[in-house]
């Protein structure tokens, strides 16, 4: 991608201090320590090398040990004054703050102790340098999800790299038991999935975590499996059957947390959304939750289903009261 | 944007020869002296790049301070103040800033992204060693994306200035222009919201992000308002802080809803009409019905009333999906409002 200007800037001003408080250090760790090539460090070493105060002679340059260089080490012998590392800007450090705030927030539980210390170190030192009250513009609540057994058992169990015994039971309400093999537990403001290598269907799957019922750390190790790019997320399919709905402006929130084809606001404020639906059980779900707003559907044997299970839940009602 | 190297070598110069200048420096300085302005073809053209590198600096954090010149008060330049410059003294393990880099990789938000990336660049070069990953392995949080209201919204709510902006009201569907004073920005279940105090209302009102149509601009000056106090921001965000509301009672099918089961506390209990009777703690009305409706006649709710006449309703509704051909009237909203 290419490096944009400001971007490129902060990285070597950040290399100029960094280089004023290592002597010497070899280009491959540079290109470790800022997150960059080899090939980008030298390019930034060589751009920082011919700038430096008006005038531009020599003595007014930045410069680094010519014959260390040859040898791929980067020593700074003349700074211009750039030795101190730059403040965080005010929305710079909100964002860090904040984010690291949400960490400690959400995933208490699942972090060892010697993780949390690191979590809280971190965090207050950074707050000390940025100040408290940068950090109160934006706030921020992961979910916190699942039973705290369960909760436990996947972080260890990512931590080990181990096994996992997995009951679970899905959107169907169909309760199933499976060995998986953890990747990585994906979190965000309304849920916490774990994304694991399903040994039963010998593929990915994302497990929410307030659905597993129960889960066992086994002796096994977790085998290593590629995952896509992107897995970890949901993302409207192409496959699937299409519905669409149209709803009452108070529905807003099926467009927001929903992954939907399309959203079309109408002129009356409704607005209709296309879903492509892969589980039925799901979208009937959905369609008895938002019934108070639902103005039409497409196909109508959607709404007929959804109908039926209204009516048999109602008459549930109706035997239990008499 | 700048994206050339020129760019980054042009503001780098800058930086340097305001950080050197003894006291001050000109724009006609700058100009003739500093690398890369020189080349600018007009006037103008000089004036627009300078403009734009002294807002990049400034958005980047660098203090360019505005120096006038006592003798001849039209007369200004430019300085970058050191002990402004500095970040406070920090020192970070390998483990802090591995911590920090997965922080950074919270925010799906491009801006949010851009801000915290640019964060951590600068922490780098206090970090003691290249940040190490293993520690947070396998943890993935991840915060949708605010849009293109949430950065002028962070910066007017630091800078305590009124902003506007054109709001969908999901209730009502009305859109409509808003004046309110940004007090907070929260993350919260299903999305980003603004806590704020609507001037013409004269009362405290949140906004979900998604739903501003349209950019955000400021209005007046910065340091319009006073910090809410810590009860009025208290208040304002009660009804978006999660915290157990109340225990429901369930009658639930045999070997259904196994989910909810596994939420029950101090069972077991008799049965009801052959049903298994939970008690499943809840956090607000609307969200127990929304996850209970899905259920169908699989779990009914007992108590309390306003969740079961909340079900009720929604299921009332829904047994009149199929009346006429898929279409249903739109009554006045009786269901409890979701946030």
């Amino acid at each position: 991608m290419a490096d944009r200007a400001p971007d490129r800037l902060l990285r070597m001003l950040g290399m100029i201090a960094y280089l004023d408080r290592h002597e010497g250090v070899p280009v491959g760790e540079l290109a470790d320590q800022f997150g960059v090539s080899a090939a980008q460090v030298m390019q930034d070493v060589e751009l920082l090398w011919v700038t430096g105060t008006p005038g531009y002679l020599p003595y007014d340059l930045i410069d680094f040990d010519a014959s260390s260089y040859e040898q791929g080490v980067v020593r700074l012998t003349e700074s211009r004054g750039m030795t101190r590392p730059l403040r965080l800007g005010a929305r710079e450090a909100v964002s860090l703050v904040a984010a690291l705030r949400a960490l400690d927030d959400a995933l208490g539980p699942a972090l060892d102790e010697e993780r949390s210390a690191v979590l809280r170190s971190a965090l207050a030192k950074l707050t000390a340098a940025t100040g408290d009250a940068a950090a109160g513009a934006v706030d921020v609540v992961l979910a916190r999800t699942g039973a705290p057994h369960v909760q436990s058992a996947v972080a260890r169990a990512l931590r080990l790299g181990r096994r996992l015994h997995l009951r679970y039971v899905d959107a169907a309400d169909v309760a199933s038991e499976r060995d998986v093999d953890p990747i990585r537990l994906v979190t965000d403001d309304e849920h916490s999935y774990l994304l694991a290598w399903c040994r039963a269907v010998d593929g990915e799957r994302l497990f929410r975590v307030d659905r597993v019922l129960d889960a066992t750390l086994l002796d096994e190790s977790a085998e290593e499996h590629d995952v896509a790019e992107g897995a970890g997320t949901f993302a409207p399919g192409t496959d699937g059957e299409l519905v669409t709905l149209r709803l009452a402006s108070r529905a807003r929130w099926v467009a927001e947390v929903t992954p939907v084809d399309e959203v079309r606001n109408l002129d009356d404020g409704s607005f209709e959304v296309d879903l492509r639906v892969v589980n039925p059980a799901w979208l009937q779900h959905l369609v008895l939750q938002v019934a108070g707003a639902v103005l039409e559907v497409r196909p109508s044997s959607v709404a007929r289903d959804a109908a039926q299970a209204a009516r048999a839940a109602l008459r549930a009602y109706e035997e239990l009261a008499s | 944007m700048a994206t050339s190297p020129a760019a980054a070598e042009r503001l780098l110069n800058l930086v340097i020869a305001l950080v050197n200048t003894p006291v001050r420096m000109t724009k006609e300085q700058v100009r003739s002296t500093v690398a890369g302005y020189g080349d600018a073809p007009s006037d103008e053209s000089f004036e627009r790049m300078f403009e734009r590198d002294k807002d990049m600096l400034r958005e980047l954090g660098v203090p360019v301070l505005t120096i006038t010149d006592a003798g001849h008060g039209d007369d200004f330049g430019y300085r970058i103040d050191l002990d402004t410059y500095a970040l406070a003294p920090i020192d970070l393990t390998a483990a802090e800033l591995g911590v920090l880099t997965m922080a950074a990789e919270l925010w799906q938000d491009r801006s949010l992204r851009a801000d915290s990336t640019r964060a951590l660049t600068k922490l780098r070069a206090v970090g003691q060693a290249p940040g190490s990953t293993d520690l947070v392995a396998g943890l993935s949080p991840r915060v949708r994306d605010g849009g293109g209201a949430f950065a002028p919204l962070v910066d007017a709510v630091q800078a305590r200035q009124a902003v506007r902006f054109t709001y969908r009201a999901a209730t009502t569907g009305e859109v409509r222009e808003r004046v309110v004073e940004p007090w907070k920005l929260l993350a919260r279940r299903g999305g980003w919201v603004l806590v704020a105090r609507d001037r013409d209302r004269g009362a405290t009102r949140s906004f979900r992000l998604s739903r501003i149509e349209g950019s955000v601009r400021t209005v007046g000056p910065a340091g319009a308002f006073e910090t809410p106090t810590p009860e009025e921001l208290a208040d304002a965000l009660s009804s978006w802080d999660s915290g157990t509301r109340g225990v429901a009672t369930l009658a639930v099918l045999p070997d259904r809803a196994s989910a909810l089961r596994a939420r029950d506390v101090d069972g077991p209990r008799p049965t009801v009409a052959g049903r298994d009777v939970l008690r499943v703690p809840f956090r607000a009305d609307w969200e127990l019905a929304e996850e209970v409706v899905g259920y169908g006649d699989a779990v009914l709710v007992l108590e309390p009333t306003p969740v079961r006449e909340a079900v009720l309703s929604l299921l009332r509704r829904a047994a009149a999906l199929d009346d006429d051909g898929g279409t249903a009237h739109d009554v006045e909203a009786a269901e409890v409002s979701r946030g």
